[in-house]
């Protein structure tokens, strides 16, 4: 479905990446681990257009992105999740999701939309009037799913959702995801939580210094003892 | 609704209770400023992003409807879209380039711009230059003279109000707040932030113009100094955040109330007292009101109507 090859991306002359390639398919829970700085960010941001690589190709359902600009990518129901959750505190709860269905095929569907959303995410549907800024960090973080889900996503990309949280609510988040992707929903994880992220994921990539250095399904991953004592610190 | 209806008839039929031509000539300057803030505020207070040049389109606008009254006697009233035209088509020369810039460094760029035409029409040989343009009067006498640019002044504030309305509910009011909280986040959210950014620039930039072209035939004698003026640009930019920039109704209150502290101040005190006041009052709403008396007024209006809460935009669903 997602397909990234020998992806080079620069920030002024210091190289980001170095030749990532990576796969996600259709259906599939990816998820990609790394510790700080070693570029996972970067290379969401790359996918979403928001960056340009130097050289690589990113293709999606066949279809090279490289050179759109950020909102057509959007508009093809590839969509990020981004690092931090991104709300617009002095909106709604309401008027974030409607946001989030902002591109026209979305547009359409926005009532259908926060209805499913809602039915996910109950406790939004609670707060539905309430400013985003006022949610706790937990419900903040169902919100940004949920605006990125109002746009009808065939892959939905999130950057670190479990940042800041409390293992509980980290666990429910995993969980919401985990039932999304049971629904169809193509996922690609950038998370921290290497073990829960594992855990869940069909496939992973490990990425170190913006070098893809190991991939394999999640439990291979998991079952690597040099993994688990860089990652975990066991 | 019916309460905006109400106030525009009696605006519109005030000169039949035949007030003084003083009265008319500063209501209809404050008509004009309310009608630049609005403008002003469909890219300043919708998107943030904050024009201190608005001078140039203003100016740009009279420039072109006196140089067709002038050496063609066309009248103004018929040539104002085409001093709209022409700053929406400057706005396009430097939108591409300036939009890019964000916060303060695109405030600077168009506040030099302003700089910039101004010294272009001071030296070129058919304005006149610093000698200025005299134009030709309306035929009629002095108080139809004010009417009329009364009620033309009027309507082009109902226009500029009504456009900013109508921006402000629609699904490019939308995207237009999320670019205004955060643009980065709105990229990712499929919003197409340079076409948008540029069409409420154009269309500011059009209406400021339009305004402009009926300004200069109203004060019959132009020079660059007085419609390239920055502080014509930094009223404006007052005024709507006085008001309220979240909100179209933001505008027309911030430059209803500030048009009359103005009077007041030059009148009675004296006009050095009042720019100082004005620039302390910027200091002020910048600090203490970021989103002006609208904003800080609403929880008040609200619980006066009984409405629920205030929002960034009218929900439809």
């Amino acid at each position: 479905m997602l397909t990234v090859q020998n992806l080079n991306v620069f920030y002024g002359s210091l190289q980001a990446l170095h030749d990532v390639s990576l796969e996600v398919r259709e259906g599939e829970f990816v998820t990609l681990i790394g510790s700080n700085g070693a570029g996972k960010t970067t290379l969401l941001r790359t996918i979403s257009g928001l960056l340009a690589p130097a050289s690589g190709e990113i293709t999606f359902r066949g279809e090279r992105l490289n050179g759109l600009s950020t909102h057509d990518i959007c508009e093809r129901g590839l969509i990020q999740v981004p690092e931090g959750r991104e709300l617009f505190p002095r909106m709604s709860v309401v008027d974030n999701l409607d946001i989030g269905a902002y591109p026209p095929p979305a547009r359409r569907q926005r009532l259908q939309s926060r209805e499913e959303v809602f039915r996910l995410l109950p406790r939004l549907e609670e707060r539905r009037n309430q400013d985003a800024g006022t949610l706790s960090g937990g419900e903040q973080q169902m919100l940004a799913i949920g605006r990125a889900l109002m746009a009808r996503p065939s892959l939905l990309m999130l950057d670190e959702p479990s940042l800041g949280l409390a293992p509980i609510l980290v666990k429910h988040i995993m969980e919401i995801l985990q039932e999304l992707n049971r629904q169809g929903l193509t996922i690609l994880l950038v998370s921290q939580e290497v073990r829960l992220a594992l855990s869940l994921a069909d496939r992973a990539y490990v990425l170190e210094n913006g070098r893809i250095i190991r991939s394999g399904t999640g439990r291979e991953l998991l079952a690597d003892t040099g993994i688990v004592s860089a990652y975990l610190g066991l | 609704m019916l309460v905006g209806l109400a106030i525009l008839l009696v605006l519109a039929l005030l000169p039949l209770a035949r007030p003084s031509t003083y009265f008319l000539g500063f209501m209809l300057i404050l008509f004009m400023y309310a009608a630049l803030a609005s403008s002003w505020n469909i890219l300043g207070g919708f998107t943030g992003y904050l024009s201190f040049g608005h001078a140039a389109f203003f100016g740009l606008g009279a420039y072109t409807t006196a140089l067709l009254l002038f050496y063609l006697k066309w009248s103004p009233f018929w040539t104002m879209p085409l001093g709209g035209l022409v700053a929406a088509v400057f706005a396009a020369l430097v939108g591409y380039p300036c939009l890019r810039l964000r916060g303060p460094y695109f405030s600077l760029v168009t506040l030099i711009l302003t700089l910039a035409v101004s010294i272009i029409i001071l030296n070129a040989p058919w304005t006149k230059g610093a000698f200025g343009m005299f134009l030709p009067f309306p035929p009629v006498d002095i108080f139809t003279n004010h009417v009329i640019f009364y009620e033309v002044m009027l309507a082009l504030m109902v226009l500029a109000a009504l456009v900013a309305r109508q921006i402000e509910r629609s699904k490019l009011g939308m995207g237009l707040a999320a670019i205004r909280e955060n643009e980065d986040v709105a990229q990712t959210l499929g919003v197409n932030v340079t076409w948008l950014k540029m069409e409420v620039f154009l269309i500011s930039a059009f209406l400021t113009g339009m305004i402009g072209g009926i300004y200069s035939y109203y004060i019959s004698y132009l020079h660059p100094s007085f419609v390239f003026d920055t502080l014509i640009s930094i009223n404006i930019v007052l005024m709507a955040l006085f008001g309220g920039r979240l909100t179209w109704l933001g505008p027309l209150l911030g430059a209803s109330i500030l048009s009359v502290v103005n009077e007041i101040l030059t009148l009675q005190v004296e006009a050095q007292l009042a720019r100082i006041v004005f620039g302390l009052l910027l200091i002020g709403v910048i600090i203490f009101l970021p989103d002006g008396i609208m904003a800080a007024a609403a929880p008040f209006i609200r619980r006066l109507l009984g409405q629920s809460r205030r929002r960034l935009r009218p929900s439809s669903g």
